[in-house]
C-alpha cells in the first residue's frame, strides 16, 4: 500500500511545482479548464488507439490542453466575450463532449466517469513496469518523468519564469518571449494534468496544482521560500488525505483535497498576517483609540471635569465598555476621580500634550 | 419522432429545462456583465457536498431536502471566496480554484463513504447530479424548478431598477443609496435558486454553462439591457429543448452535455452572424464610420 501513498506524494509534488506560477500569474482557472478538457483529447485518443496507457493519450490530451488555452485566448481577443466568461464557455462544452462520447461510446471499458471524476489512485499498484528489474507501478514511474521534466523546466528557466510572472512588462522590454513561456508551461500543465488523471481524476486535479501554492502564497515572500513551502504543503496534505482515506475507506482524491482546504483556512487564520491576527490587532487599536480619545476630551476647555454620563454620551459608548475603559485608565494613574468627577491626572496630562505634538493638533 | 415529442415525460423534462434555462440566462447576465461569471461555476461544484450531505442525514433521495443542502453549500461556498478574496492577497481566481476542487473533493470523500456504507440504500441517482440526467426527472423536480424559478424572476423582476443601476454603475448606485451587501445576497439568491434546483437536470460540473453561455449570446446580439436578457433566456431555453430532445430520442446521452452542447452551437454561430460577430463586425463598423461622418 505504501506504493499508493508513493504516487499519490510524487502527483502532488509535480502538480504543486507549477501549481506557484498559475497561483502568482493567477491562471488557476485556465487550468482548471484544462484539467477538463484534456478529457476530450483523451478520449479521443482512446478511439483512435484503444489502449489508455498509451503514450498517444497524453499527446492527444497536451493537444487539447494547449488548444484550450488558445481558444480562451483567441475568444477573448476578439474583445466579444470576457476572458472569465470565456474559459467557463470553452470549458463546459470540450466537457460535455467528451462526456457524451464516453457515455455513449465507450461506457464498457475502463474510462468511465467514475475515473474522470476522482480517479483511482487505489488502483494504481495494479498496473505495473519493470525498470532495471525493479517492478514499479507505472503510475510511479510516469508521475517521477514528469516531476523530473517539471523540475528540470523551473531550474532552467528560473530566471525567465519569475520575470515574467512578477513582471510582465519588463519581461517584454528585456527581450524574453513570455508568450513561450507562457505555452511551455501551459503544456507541461497539460502533461501533468493527463499524467496525474488516472491518479486523482480530471476535477480533483485543479486542486492539487493551486491549493499547496495558495497556501504557500499566504505564508511567504520570496519565490524559492514560496515553492518549498508549496512542496511541503503538497507532501503534508497527500500523506494525512491517505491516511484518512485509507482508514475510513473513502476516495483519498476527495479527502486530500478537502485537507487541502482545511489546511488553507487554518495557514489563512493562523498565520502571523493572518485573519485572526489582523481582526486581534484592529481590536487593540481600537481599543487604544477610544482610550485617547477619552483622554483628549478631558484636555479640551470646558471639559476638564466630566460625569459618566457625559462622557458616555459624546461617545455613545455603553456603561460595560466606558467602564472598562475607565478601570484602565484610572489604574493607570491617567485619570482620577472625585465625586462622580473624572479629571485628567499630570501624567494624563502629559500623554495628550504629547499626543498633541504628535500629531500636529493646536496645543 | 412524433412518439418522443408527445409523450409526457418528455414534456414535463422540456419543460422543466427550458424553464430552468430561461431564468439561468437571466441569472446568469448579471454575474457575467459583472465580471465573475465563474463564481456560479465554484458554486455549482460546491453544491453537490450539499446534495451527499443532506441525503445522508435525511436518508432519501427527496427533491426538496437535496435541494436545501445544495443551496446551504453553496452559500457556503459563496462566503467562503469573499472572506478569502476580502481578508488577504489570494486572487478570486485562485479563490475560485481552491473552493470549486476541495468542496468537490468533499462531496467525492462523502459520496465514496455512502456507496462504501451498506445503511444508506438507493445511492445510484446521486451520480446523476454530478453530470445531470434529466431523463429520470420526477415530477416533483420539475415543480421544484417551476417554484425556484418563479421566485427567481419575481425578485429579478421587483428589483430590476436596483440590479441594473448596480450592474453598470456601482458608484452611482451606492450614492443614490442601494446597499451593496444587500444587492450582492440578492444576485447570490437569484443565481444560487437556479443552480440548486437544476443540479439534477444538468449536473454540478457543468451548470455554469446555462449561466454564462446564455448571457454571452444575448450580448453578441444587442447592446440593451432588457434585450440581452430576453435574447439570452430564449437562447437558453431553445437550446434546453433541443438538447433535451437529444438527450431524450438517442440512448446513453446525458440530458446536461446535450443542452451545454446546443447551446454552444448557438453560441458559435452567434460569435459569427451576430452584427457584432467576427463575419459582420467589418461591415458593423463601416456603417459606424459613415454615421459619424454624415
Amino acid at each position: 500500500m505504501i506504493e499508493v501513498l508513493l504516487v499519490l506524494i510524487v502527483t502532488a509534488l509535480a502538480t504543486s511545482l507549477l501549481g506557484v506560477f498559475l497561483v502568482l500569474r493567477s491562471l488557476a482557472m485556465t487550468t482548471d479548464a484544462i484539467s477538463h478538457t484534456i478529457l476530450l483529447g483523451i478520449v479521443l485518443a482512446f478511439f483512435i488507439t484503444n489502449d489508455l496507457r498509451s503514450p498517444w493519450l497524453i499527446l492527444g490530451a497536451s493537444i487539447a490542453g494547449v488548444l484550450t488555452v488558445y481558444i480562451i485566448e483567441v475568444l477573448s481577443k476578439t474583445r466579444l466575450i470576457r476572458p472569465d466568461a470565456s474559459i467557463g464557455i470553452v470549458f463546459t462544452a470540450l466537457f460535455a463532449a467528451a462526456i457524451i462520447l464516453i457515455s455513449k461510446y465507450a461506457a464498457d471499458v475502463h474510462l468511465d466517469t467514475g475515473i474522470v471524476l476522482m480517479g483511482e489512485v487505489i488502483f494504481a499498484p495494479f498496473t505495473r513496469t519493470e525498470i532495471f528489474s525493479w517492478s514499479i507501478p507505472s503510475a510511479l514511474l510516469q508521475m517521477s518523468i514528469i516531476l523530473l521534466i517539471n523540475l528540470l523546466f523551473i531550474i532552467i528557466f528560473y530566471k525567465e519564469l519569475k520575470v515574467s510572472s512578477f513582471d510582465p512588462k519588463f519581461a517584454f522590454i528585456a527581450g524574453f518571449s513570455t508568450t513561450l513561456i507562457y505555452y511551455i508551461l501551459m503544456t507541461l500543465v497539460s502533461v501533468t494534468a493527463v499524467t496525474a488523471f488516472d491518479a486523482v481524476g480530471s476535477i480533483l486535479v485543479i486542486n492539487f496544482f493551486v491549493a499547496p501554492a495558495l497556501t504557500a502564497y499566504l505564508l511567504v515572500k520570496r519565490l524559492a521560500t514560496m515553492i518549498w513551502c508549496s512542496m511541503l504543503f503538497a507532501v503534508i496534505n497527500s500523506v494525512s488525505g491517505y491516511f484518512i482515506g485509507i482508514t475510513y475507506d473513502l476516495s483519498i482524491a476527495g479527502v486530500t483535497s478537502f485537507v487541502a482546504f482545511i489546511t488553507f483556512i487554518i495557514v489563512f487564520l493562523l498565520n502571523p498576517n493572518g485573519f485572526v491576527s489582523r481582526k486581534i490587532r484592529s481590536l487593540n487599536q481600537k481599543r487604544e483609540f477610544n482610550r485617547a480619545m477619552i483622554l483628549m476630551l478631558m484636555n479640551e476647555e470646558s471639559h476638564q471635569s466630566l460625569t459618566k454620563s457625559e462622557i458616555i454620551s459624546h461617545f455613545h459608548f455603553n456603561a460595560g465598555k466606558f467602564d472598562k475603559h475607565m478601570k484602565y485608565l484610572i489604574f493607570n494613574n491617567y485619570v482620577t476621580r472625585t465625586n462622580e468627577h473624572y479629571t485628567l491626572t499630570e501624567l494624563g496630562e502629559e500623554y495628550t500634550h504629547y499626543t498633541r505634538e504628535k500629531y500636529d493638533l493646536p496645543v | 419522432m412524433m412518439d418522443v415529442l408527445t409523450s409526457f415525460t418528455f414534456l414535463i423534462v422540456a419543460i422543466g429545462t427550458m424553464v430552468l434555462a430561461f431564468t439561468g440566462g437571466l441569472a446568469g447576465t448579471i454575474s457575467v456583465m459583472k465580471g465573475q461569471s465563474l463564481i456560479g461555476d465554484a458554486i455549482g461544484h460546491a453544491t453537490f457536498p450539499g446534495v451527499v450531505l443532506s441525503f445522508m442525514l435525511i436518508g432519501i433521495r427527496e427533491t426538496f431536502t437535496l435541494a436545501l443542502g445544495a443551496i446551504i453549500l453553496g452559500i457556503i461556498a459563496f462566503f467562503s471566496i469573499q472572506m478569502i478574496t476580502k481578508h488577504s492577497k489570494v486572487t478570486l481566481d485562485g479563490a475560485l480554484a481552491l473552493i470549486l476542487s476541495s468542496f468537490f473533493g468533499l462531496g467525492m470523500a462523502l459520496m465514496s463513504f455512502v456507496q462504501g456504507n451498506p445503511d444508506y440504500g438507493g445511492t445510484q441517482g446521486l451520480n446523476d447530479y454530478i453530470f445531470g440526467q434529466a431523463a429520470y426527472m420526477l415530477s416533483s423536480d420539475v415543480y421544484l424548478i417551476i417554484i425556484a424559478s418563479a421566485i427567481s424572476l419575481l425578485l429579478f423582476i421587483i428589483f430590476y431598477h436596483q440590479i441594473r443601476i448596480y450592474i453598470f454603475d456601482p458608484v452611482f448606485s451606492r450614492t443614490i443609496g442601494i446597499n451593496e451587501n444587500f444587492m450582492n445576497l440578492l444576485i447570490l439568491t437569484i443565481t444560487i435558486l437556479v443552480i440548486a434546483t437544476g443540479l439534477k437536470a444538468v449536473g454540478a460540473v457543468l451548470i455554469v454553462n446555462i449561466l454564462i453561455a446564455p448571457a454571452v449570446i444575448g450580448q453578441l446580439w444587442s447592446n440593451r439591457f432588457p434585450v440581452v436578457l430576453l435574447i439570452g433566456g430564449f437562447s437558453g431555453a431553445t437550446a434546453a429543448f433541443t438538447g433535451t430532445y437529444i438527450s431524450t430520442a438517442g440512448e446513453n446521452i446525458a440530458t446536461g452535455p446535450a443542452i451545454i452542447l446546443s447551446l454552444s452551437a448557438i453560441l458559435v454561430l452567434s460569435i459569427f452572424l451576430s452584427p457584432k460577430g467576427i463575419l459582420r463586425r467589418g461591415a458593423h463598423k463601416g456603417k459606424l464610420g459613415e454615421d459619424q461622418y454624415d
